[in-house]
């Protein structure tokens, strides 16, 4: 199974959080079948990251109202936001949209959120990068409960 | 008995930034029309203020996600002017490239998922991905070797960093400009399938009287430098924008508008360029624009996504031609000394003219600068547009006027976040001046 690992955001205050996840799990290392990759944006960068992949990770923060830091599992078919505002705002979820019109969604699909407390900055807030080593270890979960639902399918 | 009639749209949708219309029609008389820009100031003029001058080309480039090269490339100009820097002609092409990728990055994404959807009568650029699944993954692939330019000069596409004064800070190989220069040439005939895709939907017709202002360039595409001309005989040199234009505020827009000086709105952009600059294109942009001679008989703004399609096979071409003559410069930029002075420069951004005025002291820093986005120049010209439009708008019912309207705006790709970083604060002192220490 072709399985790709997609930290989404810019190098912008808690919105880099993504990539910061990205980029330590490819330093701690991942299992062969795993492409670990940081995109800026999501239109286009996690469309075209999508392609071919049979399964997919997108981490990303989020400002869902949560404690900041507080890493969760948003549901990946969840309803997107109704209209697209502007192209400034083409977001993970208009990005999953787009996917599915155009027959990119991978068999598998998980979402990792950390919750942000402030959008500007050089760095993350010290909330979203105490929130790092779990948002790493909630990846790899999902990585391993697909390795382990895959082996069986192989057994079955 | 009189009839009054009011369309108010409190967030016009796929344009960049916050923005509302209000509209008031009064026996078939519009009685108040305004294009409200509320997205508040961002102050850029005033924050960039006493900054060293080399900061300036990563710090302008944080005013759009959509078109930064635009802003470093007006403001290193200006800058370059001032210093009495001399680019290669390396680096000067390397420039039309770096611009080339932004033209193709923004012209497709608007075309694909702002504007399409109006001219099939669809909610969003998903539902055009939907339906239309081959043009959308063609203004993809098309649009990543946009942002693959910007990698490549910029060394990211969002908020890209590689633009200094003089020159960039990293020149791309050979090789990796003969791999670029390959995929281009791959892709050009996509380019030609989507502009005779676009060609084919309803794409509605609203011929007007417009002013068109763009840069002229002696014997090139205008990019990087030319005359501000308009086919109205306007035909000046950049240094003497104030004395052809006038900026001026208008209570309910936290971005000024703008007008010729003596006759007021204008348009500026893609249409603007392509009318004014015909005899510039490369042969596969004239022969495009050839094919849609009937659309550009008479300025018409929504002939404006034909432009932008004939603008993306520009730009590939534009992109090939300064990767085949492809000579590394020197050096990526030469030493530069600072020095107070003043420019005025101005690009043609995605949107249309951008023009940035700088000063700094004798150290180099910002003493004061001043830009003017394109899509202020534009507000004027979108407000009389709509002006027009509304009554008859208005007769297909408010569903369908509010639709029509939006339209129109979204005709002009206005970005509304570039437009709003201005503000003036003038502070009136009463009574004793403050001691000072």
């Amino acid at each position: 199974m072709r399985v790709v690992v997609i930290g989404v955001g810019t190098a912008h205050g808690d919105d880099g959080i993504g990539a910061a996840v990205a980029e330590r799990l490819a330093r701690e290392g991942v299992p062969a079948h795993v492409r670990v990759l940081a995109v800026a944006r999501p239109v286009p960068d996690v469309l075209d990251a999508l392609e071919g992949a049979e399964a997919a990770v997108l981490v990303d923060a989020t400002q869902s109202g949560r404690t900041p830091g507080t890493v969760w599992q948003p549901d990946p078919a969840a309803p997107r936001p109704d209209r697209v505002a502007s192209s400034h705002a083409l977001g993970v979820a208009e990005a999953l949209a787009l996917a599915q019109a155009l027959g990119r969604t991978p068999r598998r699909l998980a979402l990792v959120g950390i919750e942000a407390e402030r959008h500007g900055g050089d760095t993350p807030s010290a909330a979203a990068q105490h929130a790092l080593p779990e948002a790493v270890a909630a990846v790899r979960r999902v990585l391993e409960g697909w390795s382990a639902a895959e082996g069986e399918h192989a057994r079955a | 008995m009189a009839e009054r009639r009011t369309i108010h749209v409190g967030a016009i949708a796929r344009v960049e930034g916050e923005g509302a219309l209000h509209i008031t029609v009064e026996n078939g008389r519009v009685e108040d029309l305004r294009l409200e820009i509320y997205e508040p100031p961002r102050f850029f003029e005033s924050f960039l203020r006493g900054r060293a001058a080399a900061e300036v080309p990563d710090l302008v480039a944080r005013i759009c996600g959509i078109c930064p090269v635009a802003y470093q490339m007006s403001s290193v100009h200006a800058l370059e002017a001032v210093f009495g820097v001399e680019t290669h002609a390396s680096i000067r092409a390397l420039r039309r490239l770096y611009y080339a990728g932004e033209w193709m990055e923004s012209h497709l994404l608007h075309m694909t998922f702002l504007a399409a959807p109006d001219y099939l009568g669809l909610e969003d650029g998903i539902e055009v991905a939907r339906r239309h699944r081959p043009a959308v993954e063609r203004a993809l692939r098309l649009r990543k070797l946009g942002n693959r330019i910007l990698i490549l000069l910029g060394g990211r596409s969002v908020n890209p960093v590689g633009v200094r004064i003089g020159g960039f800070h990293h020149i791309p190989t050979r090789g990796e400009l003969e791999d670029l220069g390959e995929e281009l040439r791959r892709a050009r005939g996509e380019a030609e399938s989507l502009l005779r895709w676009f060609a084919s939907l309803p794409v509605p017709s609203r011929p007007r009287p417009v002013e068109l202002v763009a840069l002229r360039h002696p014997d090139e595409y205008p990019m990087n430098e030319g005359r501000l001309v308009s086919n109205r005989g306007l035909d000046v040199p950049v240094a003497e924008f104030d004395a052809a234009f006038e900026e001026f505020q208008v209570e309910h827009s936290t971005a000024l508008h703008c007008g010729v000086r003596g006759r007021g709105a204008y348009q500026t952009g893609p249409l603007a360029r392509v009318l004014l600059n015909t005899d510039r294109l490369s042969p596969a942009a004239a022969a495009a624009r050839e094919s849609l001679a009937d659309r550009f008989e008479q300025p018409d703004p929504a002939s404006s996504v034909f432009a932008r399609g004939i603008e993306v096979l520009q730009a590939m071409d534009e992109a090939l031609a300064v990767i085949d003559q492809f000579e590394p410069p020197p050096s990526p930029a030469p030493d530069v000394t600072p020095r107070a002075g003043e420019a005025l420069w101005a690009t043609e951004a995605p949107r249309g003219v951008l023009v940035v005025g700088v000063e700094t002291d004798a150290a180099g820093h910002v003493a004061a600068i001043r830009i003017v986005p394109p899509t202020s120049q534009n507000q004027s010209q979108i407000e009389a547009d709509l002006r027009e439009l509304a009554p008859q708008a208005l007769a297909r019912g408010r569903e369908e006027a509010r639709r029509l309207c939006e339209a129109a705006i979204r005709d002009y790709d206005p970005c509304i976040s570039c437009a709003t970083h201005f503000l003036r604060l003038e502070v009136e002192e009463r009574g004793e001046p403050c001691a000072s220490s």
